[in-house]
């Protein structure tokens, strides 16, 4: 199991990577949901089978079919494929990159000196997690709806249209009715 | 016989059955909608037309495999991939009889639901990297449609979870004994039906590739066996769904002590794609906007309150 | 988990993937290649193409997928209490309640706002969604 674990965070990590690198949003894309898909793996793998579900469900399932809607929509084509390739030059990473390497350096100094986390001692089964939330954390819960009730408000404005300006959503050119 | 050997068999057994089935069903469907159209159907080729399967897959491995040069090739190859592998991967926690399952996972129906959500992107890549307008619509209505009734697909099946106690699903097929959750969730059983419909995009809700409004939706430019593979998934996503509604709501392999449970198992399934295949023949296609919000609109809601009445029941007699 | 067997799935999707590659190699290999004039064209009903196909398309579509992620996480809830309700007894059902009574009023107000009509009933004037693509 060990080995599992280890196998499916390389492979996180180097699709993670591609997704930064990719100069192709689509692909990148892609690149996340396979990225998304391992982390789900890894979870399930340290017995948080509830936990792994829901990572496909939601974010590889959902939100990432999401980004692919605005990427389709923001019709991202090859000279948004050029524009990423001039940022990926090394004046635009270098920085960042030095900065970020220092950080994980830290964190793994810090991980090593301190205590052996370890975990896959016990399975957190769908059931524990559902008697905790709507157990203890229920005013989490609560707080999780009111904010979901947010978003559907939010996104009910997105297609109001002012009525004396009518707003073109299809730039002229047509689409789906 | 050794225990290893028999699982090993039990899953290749599976995978060889689901893949028969979707070219067997190729020719149950012609023969059988040709039967409900007073048609005559495809009946020249060996006895009763049977050997039209092995016409139609010499003809489409010989067909120009063709890959536009204005799409974008690697999605254009993976999309139709993902379909079939989402499908068939899906039907590894259905048990086929006691036991009979490829990977008994205590989280079983949720297996499905994320594998049904990952079908998406399949459907949707395919219209995208086609790079042509037919496409695209086709794979932007299939997301919407996936959006909208996946939702209370999820939520439908809720009330079989509560009544059961489980997500595994052989231990939901055990708590059938008494009696098949169809009677107790007869309301979650008609949405998940629904849903199921429409997220395989069967022909009622066959809206993504309406031929008489977009060709052929998604796959409009898909030839050989990339259509081929759009058309074997399709078919195991209804078996899949099929498979489910026996699995959660039929009593899966329960059945008469004398009959084999895989042989209940399959009997029951078949019954259901041949109800599938009736539903295609009797109904007509919706329009888009009507169904989408009838789903939003009235499937939701009353799953939502199936739901909540199942739970207060369940309840109220644990008390 | 424990108890639970692996390699048969491990099987299976090795099996299925071969089945996926034979299938794609085979019809690359048998399938027959031509060029013609036009072959190189997508399909639009026999009629010479105009313009791009990356089409820019409804917010409608949007705003679905957004209801959806939204309505998604909402079921991620619901399942934790499902599977839980024995454990939780009344107190988490009326949990689950509130829960559900704060995303209906969501679902009621996206309703009255018309966010799940395709076709606005409200402002009937801009028809600009039934333009079509020219020909």
């Amino acid at each position: 199991m060990t080995v599992a674990f280890y196998i499916t965070a390389a492979i996180a990590l180097l699709t993670t990577m591609r997704v930064v690198t990719h100069t192709n949003a689509v692909h990148a894309l892609l690149y996340f949901v396979i990225s998304l898909l391992s982390v789900a793996l890894m979870f399930y793998l340290i017995g948080a089978p509830f936990v792994a579900a829901l990572e496909v469900i939601i974010y590889a399932g959902a939100i990432m079919v999401l980004f692919l809607f605005v990427i389709m929509m923001l019709n991202v084509g090859e000279e948004h494929a050029r524009q990423e390739r001039d940022w990926l030059s090394r004046r635009f990473w270098a920085g960042p990159g030095v900065l970020c390497a220092a950080l994980l350096a830290i964190t793994a100094w810090v991980i090593i000196e301190t205590a052996h986390p370890s975990v896959g001692h016990e399975v957190v089964g769908a059931r524990d997690v559902g008697a905790s939330l709507f157990g203890p954390y229920l005013i989490a819960v609560q707080l999780a709806a009111l904010l979901l009730l947010g978003g559907l408000v939010g996104a009910s404005h997105l297609r109001r249209h002012d009525r004396r300006t009518p707003l073109r959503t299809d730039g002229g050119k047509g689409g789906e009715s | 016989m050794n225990p290893t050997l028999q699982t090993l068999a039990v899953t290749l057994g599976i995978l060889f059955t689901l893949l028969h089935v979707a070219a067997v069903l190729i020719w149950v469907e012609r023969r059988l909608l040709a039967l409900l159209q007073d048609r005559l159907g495809p009946n020249r080729a060996g006895p009763l037309g049977l050997f039209i399967i092995v016409a139609d897959v010499i003809k489409i491995f010989t067909k120009e495999d063709w890959i536009p040069p204005f799409a974008d090739r690697p999605l254009y190859v993976i999309a139709p991939a993902i379909i079939l592998l989402t499908a068939l991967v899906g039907f590894t926690i259905v048990p086929v009889g006691p036991g009979m399952v490829v990977l008994d996972l205590n989280i079983g129906i949720l297996f499905f639901l994320a594998f049904s959500s990952l079908g998406i992107y399949s459907t949707v890549l395919a219209g995208w990297a086609s790079n042509s307008k037919y496409a695209l619509i086709g794979g932007l209505r299939m997301a919407a449609q996936m959006f909208s009734y996946e939702v209370f697909m999820g939520l439908s099946l809720m009330g079989v979870v509560i009544l059961a106690g489980s997500l595994n699903l052989s231990e939901i097929v055990e708590a059938q004994r008494g009696m098949w959750f169809v009677l107790p969730q007869f309301l979650g059983f008609v949405i998940f039906l629904l849903a199921g419909l429409a997220e395989t995009h069967r022909l009622p809700f066959d809206l993504p590739e309406a031929e008489s409004e977009l060709v052929a939706g998604f796959h409009t430019e898909y030839s050989s066996m990339k259509f081929g593979i759009f058309f074997v998934g399709e078919y195991i996503g209804l078996t899949l769904i099929a498979a489910m509604i026996v699995t959660l709501f039929f009593g899966g392999w329960l059945g008469p002590a004398w009959i084999p449970a895989p042989l209940v198992f399959c009997f029951k399934t078949f019954a259901f794609i041949l109800f599938f295949i009736l539903m295609r023949a009797a109904i007509p296609r919706p329009r888009f906007d009507q169904m989408l919000s009838w789903g939003w609109k009235y499937l939701l809601p009353l799953a939502l309150i199936n739901l909540i009445a199942t739970g207060a029941l369940v309840l109220i007699r644990a008390d | 988990m424990e108890g639970t067997q692996y390699w048969p799935f491990l099987v299976y999707v090795g099996a299925v993937l071969v089945v996926i590659v034979g299938q794609l190699l085979l019809s690359h290999l048998l399938g027959e290649r031509h060029r013609d004039r036009v072959t190189g064209e997508p399909y639009e009903s026999g009629i010479a193409p105009t313009g791009s196909a990356r089409l820019r398309f409804s917010i409608k579509f949007f705003l679905i997928a957004i209801l959806f992620v939204i309505f998604d996480l909402e079921l991620v809830f619901i399942f934790a209490w499902a599977i839980a309700i024995h454990e939780l007894g009344w107190t988490g059902f009326w949990g689950a309640m509130v829960f559900t009574a704060i995303l209906a009023v969501g679902l009621i107000y996206e309703w009255r706002m018309g966010s799940l009509d395709w076709i606005s009933r409200r402002s009937p004037a801009p028809r600009e969604t039934a333009v079509r693509p020219a020909p």
